[in-house]
């Protein structure tokens, strides 16, 4: 699929996250401000778990060795 | 120093970020409207008051006698307690109805309760040591009358027979004397006396032998054991007792010796002749507490008596009944009312300990009372209109309204304690109305997040470390989504994750009937920690899905796996390997890595390489928000000096380091990082040769070298400088600011390296629950697959749960909390976090229960 349009992906999600967050509880600025972060922050974190771990498959230095008996 | 209350002015406002701004208020309360204020107050909930008597012992405060009527009917309370939970009923559940209690009506009331309770128990307890008496009374009767009647018996076959041989009369006492020389001369007949009673079984052997020392073994003694227990009336055991018969036919009474408790008692009889004897006797039993009863040898009397007895004993029994009875029905109206009466007094109590904190004027009128309170409390808030304002806050503003007009949502918090005071002078009909100011002070005011019951508990969770001092950064706010991703990158299993979602979701369903409940200790935190455990399981699953867990087993869930054989014979793959063919899989590690030789190398250095990640990312976020407190305390200094200094020196070590991760990842280079990255420092001028990951990386890292070491320098003489500038702060001293920027570098150099090791616990741990997890799996379970038994499989079955639930859903659970506890307690927190303000505690009746327990 592709680093990047999986990245753009996660970036669409977050926004239609952040989006009913604010659909759903609209409790004045200061409110949807935290509630944005948090959105923003599960985001960024779950994208950077993806990220690492596709990143890390993309050029691999070593290949699985099956082991005997399968 | 900083000084509080600087304002940020660079960001706007979010809610949970930063405590609520709060302030000093005083309030000025006339005497007669002084405890209605105070209760009123205590209703809204929002004021924290100081103690201004602290210097008074808690006798010399004003509402001394108060409080030690209160503590009075507390007393009153608790023993009603006492006695309902020993009958046994429980008090009904408290309902809302808001009648105004005096305390005074409610004294007099709670004493003449307690004045009758206490005199219906004094007379039960008489009753039935009355009605244990006579039992025991009738069980002599019963047993001695068994002894007469076998003795009459052989008596009466013993005289035929004598009858048989001479034609002489003999009174039915001697038969119990063996010697036939006494029927020849009556005259000489010795008069026997026996006494009867009940001895504990234990003793009844020492008994005996003294009864025979005594009297020289002039005595006889008969027992027999009693098949029930006895009530001692003494006591009020249940008690095994042995009748002790002593037949005194010169007196004609039998003796019963009371026996202390729970020891077995035997019926016994003593014949004896003569008075000193008797009195021997009458001794000893004294000394062994044995219960006498008296003991008439006329047959038709001890039927008379056994009948009385009985008549007695079913009187005393509807007596003590109906005793019962009236009593429990007095339990039951106390139960109705109890939770109530016991809400009345903590409350009262807790009124006149506020009261006492407030100091009285001179002029013995009015109270003056400080406190904190929060800002929004005693104002209107800022967005709405005034109209708009002064038509709710006539209407109710003792709670909170959200109103909707014009599909705008519009919260009012207006003049919440002012109203309080208003309405508590109308209620109580004072002449001068409550005054309040807001002082100003340069005290540090307490800490205060309005939490809802989700954000409550990741808060508990952040303050167990430490308060935050009012208006710093609170890390809560992203805890509230790190933590739990921490967690799930430590436990990634989403199978293990979906049970844990489950549990959770029980609870969160039951939330109504639990929060009303009183839970054990693990049962409550569990509970309290509902919504943290709940994101902890979502986020499980998301990482259970990029570890492609599913108790342990990998799935091909979005794309074929990317690797396959070399060759169609898949000859090659036990030695070489597979090889990759297709796309990299596109979500999460591919499922062809488990179970094969080389799984361990790749996962070891990709969950490394992710932890350094995650790590350098998460205290870049520390130290980014140390940066937006140094802004929102317009300190100066410590952008320069603390923050600036910090970012370069992580990120050029650190930073660096995660960067060639990323370039090594993406262009698939055989460079060694270590080697790169250690001889950067060793020798930075030397050829990189293999290790080189992309074009001037060796210029690059030269002047990283360079700026490091100049950075020590700098970060010394900055400091120096950083004394001189805040002078006119109150309390500076050039020395403390000096010694605490020195132990801050320091801690930070060495901090960096270690906390950035420390992140590696989550490549530990995960490792470990996965390695876990499959020896469960593989050991297990397959091993009870392979034996095609029913019986071992379902054995292998029940094993695999309970060491799932046992080991990975508990302990993993708990191991997992707490290390992505340390991780954000200290390498996240030192960044940034002080923590040294104090927590806003409010007057509030809301809290008082949570308090008591």
């Amino acid at each position: 699929m592709g680093f990047m349009l999986t990245t753009l992906i996660f970036i669409v999600i977050g926004m239609i996250a952040c989006l009913c967050t604010r659909i759903c509880c609209n409790k004045g600025p200061s409110a949807n401000l935290f509630h944005l972060t948090l959105v923003t922050t599960a985001t960024v974190c779950c994208w950077m778990m993806w990220a690492i771990v596709y990143l890390a498959q993309m050029n691999p230095l070593i290949v699985p060795i099956l082991s005997e008996g399968e | 120093m900083a000084e509080h209350g600087g304002g940020g002015g660079c960001c706007p406002p979010m809610d949970l970020f930063r405590s609520e701004p709060m302030h000093l208020v005083q309030v000025i309360i006339p005497i007669e409207s002084a405890r209605l204020t105070v209760s009123y107050l205590g209703d809204i909930g929002l004021i924290q008051f100081k103690d201004l008597n602290a210097e008074k012992s808690p006798f010399q405060r004003t509402y001394a006698g108060q409080i030690k009527r209160c503590g009075e009917l507390a007393r009153k309370l608790r023993f009603f307690k006492d006695q309902m939970s020993k009958a046994g009923v429980t008090p009904s559940a408290k309902f809302e109805a808001k009648t105004d209690f005096n305390l005074d009506d409610l004294e007099v009331n709670l004493g003449d309760l307690e004045a009758e309770l206490t005199e219906i128990n004094a007379n039960s307890e008489k009753l039935q040591r009355g009605y244990n008496e006579l039992v025991e009374y009738k069980l002599v009767l019963q047993k001695a009358g068994e002894f007469f009647k076998a003795a009459e018996r052989s008596a009466a076959a013993q005289q035929r027979e004598l009858s048989s041989h001479q034609a002489g009369e003999e009174s039915l006492e001697t038969p119990l004397l063996k010697d036939q020389e006494s029927t020849a001369d009556q005259g000489k007949q010795v008069k026997l006396g026996f006494l009867t009673g009940l001895v504990p079984k234990g003793k009844a052997m020492a008994f005996e032998r003294i009864l025979f020392r005594a009297t020289r073994g002039n005595v006889f003694l008969r027992q027999a054991s009693l098949e029930e227990a006895v009530v001692d009336p003494n006591s009020g055991e249940k008690v095994n007792r042995s009748l002790l018969h002593f037949y005194l036919p010169c007196l004609g009474e039998c003796f019963d010796i009371k026996y202390p408790f729970d020891v077995e008692k035997n019926v016994f009889a003593v014949f004896f002749s003569g008075e000193r004897a008797k009195s021997k006797i009458l001794k000893i039993c004294e000394a062994f507490g044995a219960n006498r009863y008296s003991f008439a040898e006329d047959l038709c009397k001890q039927a008379q008596m056994i009948t009385e007895v009985s008549g007695r004993l079913s009187e005393l029994k509807t007596t003590i009944d109906t005793g019962l009875l009236h009593r429990g029905n007095l339990l039951e109206t106390i139960g109705k009312q109890y939770e109530q009466w016991n809400d009345v007094v903590r409350k009262e109590k807790s009124i006149y300990h506020t009261l006492n904190m407030l100091s009285i004027d001179v002029t013995k009128k009015c109270l003056v009372g400080e406190g904190w309170s929060p800002v929004f409390a005693t104002q209107q808030y800022k967005e709405e209109t005034p109209r708009q304002i002064t038509i709710f806050c006539i209407v109710d503003v003792m709670f909170q309204i959200t109103i909707c007009i014009n599909l705008m949502h519009i919260k009012i918090f207006c003049f919440k304690i002012q109203y309080a005071l208003q309405q508590a002078t109308i209620d109580s009909k004072s002449q001068v109305g409550a005054i309040f100011q807001v002082l100003h002070t340069k005290e540090l005011p307490p800490t205060y997040f309005r939490t809802n019951k989700f954000t409550d508990s990741f808060q508990t969770i952040v303050d167990a470390y430490g308060v935050a001092k009012y208006q710093e950064a609170n890390p809560g706010v992203y805890t509230i989504v790190t933590f739990p991703f921490l967690f799930a990158v430590m436990f990634g299993d989403w199978g293990h994750g979906i049970c844990i979602l489950l549990a959770t979701l029980y609870l969160i369903f039951r939330e109504k009937k639990y929060s009303s409940q009183k839970l054990g200790d693990i049962m409550e935190m569990t509970f309290g920690g509902r919504y943290v455990i709940l994101l902890m399981s979502l986020f499980s699953i998301y990482t259970g899905l990029i570890y492609n867990e599913f108790f342990s087993v990998p799935f091909e869930l979005f794309s074929p796996s990317a690797y396959a054989c070399r060759d169609a014979a898949c000859s090659e793959a036990t030695t070489i390997g597979l090889i990759k063919v297709r796309d990299t899989y596109p979500f999460g590690v591919d499922p062809a890595w488990h179970g094969s030789r080389s799984e361990l190398p790749f996962l070891n250095s990709l969950k490394m390489k992710m932890s350094i990640l995650l790590g350098v990312a998460q205290m870049n976020l520390g130290i980014i928000l140390s940066f937006f407190n140094a802004l929102h305390f317009r300190n100066a200094v410590n952008i320069w000096f603390q923050f600036i200094p910090q970012m370069i020196f992580l990120n050029g070590l650190f930073g660096y380091l995660s960067l060639l991760i990323i370039v090594k990842w993406c262009t698939g280079s055989k460079a060694d990082l270590y080697h790169v990255m250690i001889y950067m420092f060793l020798s930075p001028t030397d050829d990189l040769g293999e290790n080189q990951l992309f074009p001037n990386q060796k210029t690059i890292q030269t002047h990283q070298g360079e700026s490091y070491t100049a950075l020590e320098g700098t970060e010394d003489s900055l400091q120096v400088e950083a004394g001189h500038d805040p002078h006119d702060h109150e309390g500076f001293e050039f020395s403390e600011v000096f010694v605490h920027q020195l132990i801050h570098t320091i801690e930070f150099v060495l901090g960096a390296v270690s906390n950035t090791a420390s992140y590696l616990r989550l490549w530990a741990l995960s490792l470990a629950h996965s390695e876990l997890s499959t020896v469960f799996y593989e050991k297990v379970l397959l091993l009870a697959w392979g034996y095609n038994n029913v019986i071992i499989l379902i054995v292998g079955i029940i094993v695999f749960i309970f060491a799932t639930v046992g080991v990975l859903l508990v302990m993993e659970t708990l191991s997992a909390f707490l290390h992505a506890l340390r991780l954000h307690w200290v390498e996240f927190q030192n960044k940034f976090y002080e923590g040294d303000g104090y927590k806003f505690a409010p007057f509030s009746f809301a809290l008082l229960g949570t308090e008591e327990e």
